[in-house]
């Protein structure tokens, strides 16, 4: 077909254009119809608690992202110092994810009960306390602001509309929960109830009578990662 | 540019203007890319058939190779494993009192060790094991054990973690003693090494001590730690109470870092490391925890 034909007939071009981006449209669009059967399934895998996400919006206020990623790449290198290499299934409530691919810190993807709660609080007020050749600057105000979750249940009912299911329960109980994950009241029998028994409750800050940002931001980091229990784990086929 | 006949157009002209007809240049790409890009083409064709490619449904086409991340990935583990498997066989088996005797796997298992820690441990412990004053976590290349100093009680440490005892006194940290008690009991806690100032409070401290308070329970009636100490001639629990009469402080040994112990508690986690410790996410396996283990007897405070 000419060149000149096309240009000339309003309607063949409108045509053409129209079959043209459809293709690209199929090829990028359709395989996202699919993507919940790519996702394997595995054991263990919950919503975060009020508490953790509350951590987690932390995480990425302060940038945290820049230098650390979430995803471990199946080489023998990362599998020998961080562990199993990351599923899709363990990021799968994670709006938006923290894959990341820049790396000037450590992966955080299984970094949650592999230092203990006293160690992080040690290491926000000032890394090269307990990593002197460490290049992480300080968080000292973490421990000092007060955490602001005045409108937690909103977060949860927003990102229950994108897919991640939180119940009802969940939501309305959303304030006592996130209380009772930091040992502050609350119900911490119904967060057990809520979000399973291996939900730590603790005083993630050191300060037992607050609850801080830096309680939301270490509950959140000492879960990463172990949510699935891999001794039960077979890994597919590919 | 209208004089050169060599450049073609795309045929089209937009007017009808005497010695300047606005045409469009049709000019060729250089052939080295135009050929690049035709060679990149097939090569993706090639890819497509060798190579895991389109997504199909729930899954996506593997590919004659048969190629696979995970696949490869599995290989170098096994490969890595196999290398290392007789030597890990001897140290698997063998009780640590036995490797600590064969100075070829003692090495081997050092140096693995040291790669492990280095990972796992140093954070806390530092490079090297010196410990940090930032968090309370102990200088492990000194001879001053909380829990014991021993292949086996190291291995244990690891494996199971443990957990700081040391209650809170002060009334307000939830303790049952006022401010005046917590100063009597410094004072006497700091005599253990010649540093009180305050005889008369001293006094009342060493009553407190051996007494209400019941710091002997733990601390031993001479105030030299779980470990060494006795009470009323009895052995103590292995709670890991420090010896309150050396130079070694786990939380600073001025008297302030001292009454802040006495009056809020200390509670240091060392978290488990042994498989099945559903609450830690990096698990160690029990040949890790063995080369570990040497690792950190061989840092020179080893028993």
């Amino acid at each position: 077909m000419q060149h000149a034909t096309i240009e000339k007939s309003i309607p063949l071009m409108a045509i053409i254009t129209l079959v043209l981006v459809s293709i690209g449209g199929l090829v990028e669009i359709v395989p996202l119809f699919f993507i919940k059967g790519t996702i394997e399934k595995v054991e263990g895998m919950r919503p975060y608690t009020p508490l953790e996400l509350k951590g987690r919006d932390i995480y990425i206020r302060e940038g945290c992202y820049n230098c650390h990623s979430q995803m471990i790449r199946p080489f023998r290198d990362e599998a020998e110092r961080y562990g199993h290499y990351s599923l899709a299934a363990e990021s799968m409530y994670d709006h938006p994810f923290q894959w990341g691919s820049k790396r000037t810190g450590p992966d955080l993807a299984r970094i949650g009960g592999k230092y203990s709660n006293q160690w992080h609080q040690a290491h926000m007020l000032r890394p090269q306390n307990v990593v002197p050749e460490s290049v992480m600057p300080a968080y000292p105000w973490l421990a000092k602001n007060a955490l602001d979750y005045a409108d937690i249940d909103k977060r949860l009912r927003a990102l229950s509309k994108v897919g991640v299911p939180y119940t009802e329960e969940q939501i309305g109980n959303a304030k006592q929960d996130l209380m009772a994950q930091a040992m502050t009241g609350g119900d911490p029998a119904g967060l057990t109830k809520r979000y399973g028994n291996k939900v730590p409750k603790d005083d993630f800050d050191g300060h037992p009578d607050k609850i801080t940002e830096l309680d939301a931001l270490v509950a959140y980091l000492q879960m990463l990662g172990t949510l699935v229990d891999f001794s039960g784990y077979q890994a597919q086929t590919r | 540019m209208s004089d050169n006949q060599e450049v073609s157009t795309t045929g089209h002209q937009w007017d009808d203007e005497e010695g300047y007809p606005l045409q469009e240049y049709n000019n060729p790409l250089p052939k080295w890319w135009l050929y690049s890009f035709y060679a990149t083409i097939i090569w993706a064709v090639i890819y497509w058939i060798l190579y895991p490619a389109w997504p199909i449904g729930n899954g996506f086409t593997k590919g004659v190779l048969g190629w696979s991340m995970h696949k490869e990935l599995r290989e170098e583990m096994d490969e890595a494993n196999a290398k290392k498997k007789v030597v890990n066989e001897q140290l698997a088996s063998m009780p640590l009192q036995e490797i600590a005797k064969k100075n070829d796997l003692l090495q081997y298992a050092i140096s693995g060790g040291k790669a492990i820690f280095g990972d796992n441990c140093a954070p806390c412990h530092g490079q090297g094991g010196i410990g940090s004053k930032a968090g309370g976590f102990p200088n492990l290349t000194d001879d001053d054990w909380l829990y014991g100093g021993n292949l086996e009680t190291i291995e244990a440490t690891i494996t199971q973690g443990r957990t700081g005892q040391m209650p809170a006194h002060l009334k307000a940290a939830g303790g049952a003693f006022d401010e005046a008690q917590v100063n009597d009991l410094t004072q006497y806690v700091l005599s253990f090494s010649g540093r009180s100032q305050d005889a008369a409070a001293s006094k009342r401290g060493d009553a407190l001590f051996h007494g209400e308070a019941g710091c002997n329970g733990c601390h031993g009636d001479q105030g030299n730690g779980s470990l060494k100490g006795t009470m009323a001639g009895q052995a103590l629990p292995p709670v890991g109470a420090p010896n309150l009469t050396d130079a070694i402080w786990l939380h600073g040994a001025d008297p302030v870092s001292i009454r802040e112990s006495i009056a809020k508690g200390r509670m240091g986690v060392m978290p488990a490391w042994g498989k099945g410790s559903k609450e830690v996410g990096r698990q160690l396996d029990p040949l890790a925890i063995k080369q570990v283990t040497l690792y950190v007897h061989s840092l020179g405070g080893g028993r």
